[in-house]
């Protein structure tokens, strides 16, 4: 069972090297899922959470759709 | 846990108000009629000469009233609905928006309820450089009183454009055109001074929406406001922090009748229904035959509409056919009804929905950016429901989990449910295919049994049926 630290990680491995700098919530858990396969969708999301809360990852909306993305990478500036 | 009735707070304009009565009644009518906004708009003035209320004399109402307010009591430019005129002006002229769409602004914590907008000409309208979108959640059925009503307008106006549009096609309150640095100073006296929260956004659950319900219906058959609201507070974590696919909405309308037409709104619509049968009151229904009561609770009178005639107007009328009238009293075939309300509308004294009411879930209604508009599908044609609705949250979960697994990146849930097919679909929730959900009988001859499915089962393999019939 990964706990939320290791969960994280992996988040972050994938936000860093996808080949876009946004990425889809589900993107994110097919990624971690290879990693750890019982990786539950709603421990991913708390793991996501944290890492938007801690300023690491943002969000991306259009207003109809939202995207994850890591701060630093692409367009992550009020423009 | 259910959360139990929270009073809601009243607000105190005077306490909270920011402008004084002078300040907001700044200018004359005879101002306004020689009042020119900073650009030229000749195309959006010729909106203004048509019969309907215009936006834009609206909007040129909110800029000289906004010229006229005081520099220190305003956080953005005083140009910026006259900015706004102009850039929609130069679009109207090429045929293009000029609008950039989404970003990275929010609110702390919050993956939705501030939508991003930036102008892509900022040079030549710098006011409405940043125009972000604020949605606010709205009060079930949009009960406000003024002071709630006054102390937003004061607020949008101070930390915004003071340009509104209420109410959205979600239901919120949407509050158009503030910069990214007001928004936190926004959220705050939303949540701090109004106790109210945003709304939702992106891929999350939006803002739930119900009609007014039992508040001042008599046909509402379930409470929509409290569902909304449990449903509202139960789901705090997808409305406000998104990981769905794509848009969820829910909406609630308490009977057939469709105040809040959630069957064309909603990825999931709550219609309230009865089970038992329409009640009659055969003295009202001659009342209304011999004209002693108005048809339609008098709503068709001023007019040349002549006397009502049941066998015309209700009878030939009903869709299923399912209504019957002998000169002296009205019968109805209601297990062929399919609550299309006509003959309740007409005739509200006579006839009413039934006593045993609950509600009917429908599935995937959409708005037409893939495969043209949809209506929802009927899944759930009767479920009783009771506070803490826990039926119906066991449902709601069913049917994320697996859209959130299933589903594609931007798919509403009406589009994976005609991808995957309606039986997939109500497997994976959990429902048994019943004859209400099938559209058109024998439209298709194909019928995929299963082992399960069939008595007895079956020993047969697909290694036997080949060795008779080769590929």
């Amino acid at each position: 069972m990964a706990t939320t630290a290791d969960l994280k990680k992996i988040i972050l491995e994938f936000a860093e090297s996808y080949k876009k700098s946004k990425f889809y919530f589900n993107d994110m858990v097919h990624e971690v899922q290879k990693t750890v396969p019982d990786a539950k969708q709603r421990d991913i999301k708390k793991a996501s959470t944290e890492l938007v809360n801690e300023g690491v990852l943002i969000f991306f909306s259009t207003g109809s759709t939202t995207m994850y993305g890591l701060k630093g990478r692409g367009i992550t500036n009020d423009e | 846990m259910p959360v139990g009735p929270v009073e809601q707070k009243k607000l105190n304009y005077q306490e909270l108000r920011i402008y004084s009565d002078a300040e907001l009644h700044n200018y004359t009518e005879e101002e306004l009629k020689s009042f020119k906004v900073k650009h030229a708009t000749p195309i959006c003035d010729d909106y203004e000469k048509g019969p309907w209320p215009s936006f834009i004399s609206d909007a040129k109402r909110a800029a000289l009233h906004r010229h006229k307010l005081p520099k220190e009591k305003l956080m953005l430019s005083p140009d910026v609905i006259d900015d706004f005129l102009g850039q929609l002006e130069l679009s109207y002229k090429e045929g293009e928006g000029h609008w950039k769409h989404g970003g990275i602004v929010g609110v702390f914590g919050y993956g939705g309820g501030v939508i991003g907008r930036y102008s892509d000409l900022q040079q030549e309208f710098p006011g409405i450089a940043h125009f972000h979108t604020v949605r606010v959640n709205q009060p079930g059925s949009k009960f406000y009183d003024t002071d709630f009503l006054r102390t937003i307008c004061d607020l949008w106006e101070f930390r915004g454009s003071g340009l509104m549009n209420l109410h959205g096609s979600t239901g919120d309150l949407v509050l158009l055109g503030t910069t990214t640095d007001q928004l936190e100073p926004i959220f705050y006296e939303l949540t701090h001074s109004m106790e109210q929260d945003l709304g939702g956004s992106g891929s999350n659950l939006r803002s739930p929406s119900c009609c007014i319900g039992r508040a001042r219906c008599e046909w509402a058959c379930y409470d929509t406001q409290d569902l909304c609201y449990q449903l509202t507070m139960n789901y705090q974590d997808e409305l406000h922090r998104p990981a769905f696919p794509y848009k969820f909405k829910f909406k609630f309308d308490g009977c057939p009748t469709g105040c809040v037409a959630s069957i064309a709104r909603s990825d999931m619509s709550y219609i309230g229904t009865w089970r038992d049968n329409i009640r009659i009151d055969q003295k009202a229904v001659l009342a209304y035959v011999n004209n002693e009561i108005p048809r339609n609770g008098g709503a068709l009178t001023g007019r040349d509409w002549g006397k009502f005639d049941i066998q015309k107007e209700i009878i030939n009328l009903c869709p299923t056919e399912c209504m019957f009238f002998d000169g002296k009293t009205l019968s109805i075939n209601d297990k062929e009804c399919n609550r299309c309300m006509h003959c309740i509308h007409a005739m509200p004294r006579a006839l009413r929905p039934g006593v045993d009411t609950g509600l009917s879930v429908l599935f995937g209604a959409k708005a037409p950016i893939l495969e043209g508009a949809q209506m929802a599908t009927l899944t759930v044609p009767f479920m009783k429901i009771e506070s803490p609705y826990d039926n119906v949250k066991e449902l709601v979960e069913k049917v994320w989990e697996y859209w959130m697994e299933e589903g594609k990146n931007r798919e509403r849930l009406g589009e994976m449910i005609q991808r995957i097919g309606i039986p997939t679909f109500i497997e994976a929730i959990g429902i048994r295919a019943i004859p209400q959900i099938v559209k058109e009988p024998r439209s298709n001859p194909y019928i995929f049994w299963k082992e399960e499915e069939v008595p007895g089962g079956w020993s047969r393999t697909i290694e036997e049926y080949r060795s008779r019939h080769k590929r």
